[in-house]
């Protein structure tokens, strides 16, 4: 398997905005590993969503390739692009977009809906995600009876639901007060530890870019050669015995179970 | 709401065959009812080639005839004429005359007075007529003189007297069955046996001597009509010239007579039938347009409503396609809720449907008249002798389930559009959406 999870060569965005061409992004290059939890910074109108879109397949770019889990999925056709969202990629939202008819079990179970998964095996890897992000007891509630980070934690888990080779979240503490967003972004960094996700965030708030691993910078449109570490790359560590990523505190290691 | 105006839809859409179908039935049975009688009527005529009918009134009905009038209609006017029973003596006198049977008819109801823009007309408002006949027990046991379908006790025999054999139909009016004394006249007679019959004309008729009922009509010595039985069919016109000599105030009936009114009574039947046809087809092409109507409104209703629900769930779809939902996916879940709306709806419409289908479907639909469009031919008055069933629709399972079939093909069609656009939205439009 590939180490690179994510790779784009010279990715352009142009719009036709009242006759006028606007390059919303122009000649991004970025690679993404697998694990790794990256940031994306930019003021307003850099070009942020923009280039999310292109990444999970909402939105084709002008010129360029997007490399997927070794995929260059601007080859794909329209009609299978779901394939590509439903099974590679995991989306968080700023305002969560919990479906409100469905409780929160029901909202992590929708994405495996139309896979191979029976019934059982949907509510079981539902109930899994749900611990994993600390709610097992709310999977019941509706997204109206849960707090915005509890709904946002939902929202993780159903990203996490067909186990997609990447998690693209959209200013996923946007709508969160400052401590449960912090809260989100480190859980988000667990899980790129102890579940091996990799997750690539984009925000405007240089605090929470600074809790993971490494941060690029995007300016009208192009993505800006300086990079950052993060706090998470201190607090990662490789197994000796694999060489797989690890928590400061692992006792053992989640890939080849050895006791560290 | 939307359910009920849909159920209100689709309620229109199921009554409306039923509606069809229940005229259809009722048309259907008409022409039996015809049919029957007809042969019945010709079996009884061909039956009697040597009769001739004697009354002061003019009238026919061919229908069956039990022992009563061929002639006189339902005394539905005033003033019976009657005539002295010197009469028999005479006309049994006449060479070729077999036997000679005299009837006492007396109608009992309510007189009322009804102002007409022609007049004012009393009009007797039966509640039984009085049939006197002679119990004699050679014209009864040869001739048609009583009725023959005693349900219920015993028919008027010889030597009876004081007792009096009801139809079906007197028995609800006196509240009264065998071996019950009624009042008739104001004279209480013994109930002997009660008889049964189809014919509208005898529903009212009740028999007894005719001694007993020329006193209890003070018309002693007086009867209302005679049976003139001939030795042979060649004698009858000779008789029939000789009665009218003696009494040209008779109204004469001969077979050949029946014959020809039996001929226009047919002519009559199968012109109403045609147009009770006729006015069906018409029905027909109405309901077609209607239903047409009805299907094009449900539809469009659950069109406009799946259009409004995607309009107003595009950032659901947008969710739902970012998570992985393909076209089809989106497009059959529309889909799905556009038939389940539709269903909900052939519920309440069958619903509705089934305590309204006879107003809805008279509302909608022209009327088909069931009735003689000629009451009145030369010579007297038809009445077809038939009784007139209502035309009700009413829902059978069949149409239910077809209510359901069509509320699934129509829940289909009118969200396949809106769920088709779902289908199309750009996920990443849809997610801007608020």
């Amino acid at each position: 398997m590939s180490e690179m999870v994510l790779e784009t060569e010279k990715l352009d965005k142009f719009f036709k905005l009242g006759g006028r061409e606007v390059r919303a992004l122009s000649d991004v290059n970025l690679q993404v590993k697998r694990g790794e939890f990256v940031s994306i910074m930019g003021p307003s109108g850099s070009g942020k969503t923009t280039l999310l879109n292109m990444l999970g397949c909402l939105d084709k770019p002008t010129h360029g390739k997007v490399i997927l889990d070794g995929e260059d999925v601007t080859k794909v056709p329209e009609k299978k692009l779901y394939e590509i969202r439903r099974h590679k990629i995991g989306f968080i939202f700023q305002s969560f977009n919990l479906l409100p008819y469905l409780s929160a079990i029901e909202n992590v179970e929708l994405p495996m809906e139309g896979t191979k998964k029976s019934k059982d095996e949907r509510r079981k890897r539902a109930n899994e995600l749900l611990k994993m992000v600390g709610l097992s007891e709310r999977g019941e509630h509706r997204p109206h009876r849960l707090s915005a980070g509890e709904q946002q934690r939902v929202a993780i888990a159903r990203a996490l639901a067909n186990n997609p080779a990447i998690v693209l979240a959209d200013e996923p503490t946007g709508n969160l007060d400052k401590k449960t967003g912090y809260e989100i972004v480190r859980l988000l960094g667990r899980l790129t530890v102890d579940q091996g996700a990799t997750v690539m965030m984009v925000t405007h708030d240089s605090q929470m870019a600074s809790e993971t691993e490494r941060m690029l910078f995007l300016s009208d449109g192009k993505l800006l050669a300086k990079e950052k570490e993060g706090i998470l790359v201190e607090k990662k560590t490789k197994c000796p015995y694999c060489g797989r990523k690890l928590a400061e505190d692992s006792e053992y290691c989640p890939r080849c179970g050895k006791k560290l | 709401m939307v359910i009920i105006a849909l159920g209100f839809s689709m309620a229109i859409m199921i009554s409306i065959p039923s509606g069809i179908v229940a005229n259809q039935q009722a048309v259907e049975r008409l022409s039996e009812d015809y049919s029957n009688v007809l042969a019945e009527t010709e079996e009884q005529i061909a039956k009697a080639t040597t009769l001739i009918e004697c009354s002061l009134s003019p009238g026919f009905r061919p229908g069956v005839r039990t022992g009563s009038a061929w002639g006189l209609g339902p005394s539905l006017s005033g003033g019976e004429q009657f005539l002295n029973e010197s009469a028999i003596d005479e006309i049994s006198s006449i060479q070729g005359v077999e036997a000679v049977i005299p009837f006492l008819e007396k109608t009992e109801g309510t007189t009322r007075t009804l102002q007409t823009p022609r007049g004012t007309f009393d009009i007797l408002v039966p509640d039984y007529t009085i049939v006197g006949v002679p119990l004699n027990s050679s014209l009864i046991d040869s001739y048609i003189v009583l009725p023959n379908d005693v349900i219920e006790g015993r028919n008027l025999q010889e030597g009876d007297s004081g007792v009096v054999l009801l139809s079906l139909n007197n028995t609800g009016y006196f509240g009264a069955g065998v071996g019950d004394e009624v009042n008739i006249s104001g004279s209480y007679f013994t109930v002997i046996g009660v008889y049964e019959s189809s014919d509208s004309l005898q529903l009212r008729k009740l028999y007894m001597n005719i001694y007993d009922a020329q006193e209890i009509t003070n018309n002693e010595g007086n009867i209302s009509r005679l049976d003139i039985y001939a030795e042979d069919q060649s004698y009858v016109d000779e008789i029939v010239s000789e009665i009218s000599n003696l009494y040209p105030e008779l109204y004469i009936t001969t077979y050949e007579d029946r014959l020809s009114q039996l001929e226009r009574t047919t002519q009559i039947y199968q012109s109403t039938l045609q147009n009770a046809e006729t006015a069906l087809s018409q029905m027909q092409t109405t309901a077609f347009q209607e239903v047409c109507i009805a299907v094009v409104a449900t539809s469009s209703i659950v069109l406009v409503m799946m259009l409004y629900a995607v309009r107003e769930r595009t950032k659901e779809i947008g969710i739902l396609k970012a998570i992985g939902f393909s076209n089809w996916n989106v497009m059959s879940q529309f889909m799905l809720e556009g038939v389940l709306m539709s269903l909900m709806a052939g519920a309440v419409g069958v619903v509705i449907g089934s305590v309204g289908a006879p107003i809805l479907s008279s509302l909608l639909l022209p009327s088909v008249s069931l009735f003689p469009t000629q009451r009145t031919i030369p010579g007297g008055t038809v009445n077809p002798g038939i009784q007139i069933q209502s035309v009700t629709a009413t829902l059978d399972p069949q149409t239910m389930l077809l209510a359901f079939g069509a509320a699934i093909l129509l829940g289909a069609l009118g969200s396949l559009y809106p769920a088709w656009r779902a289908s199309r939205t750009s996920p990443m439009e849809a997610l801007k959406y608020e």
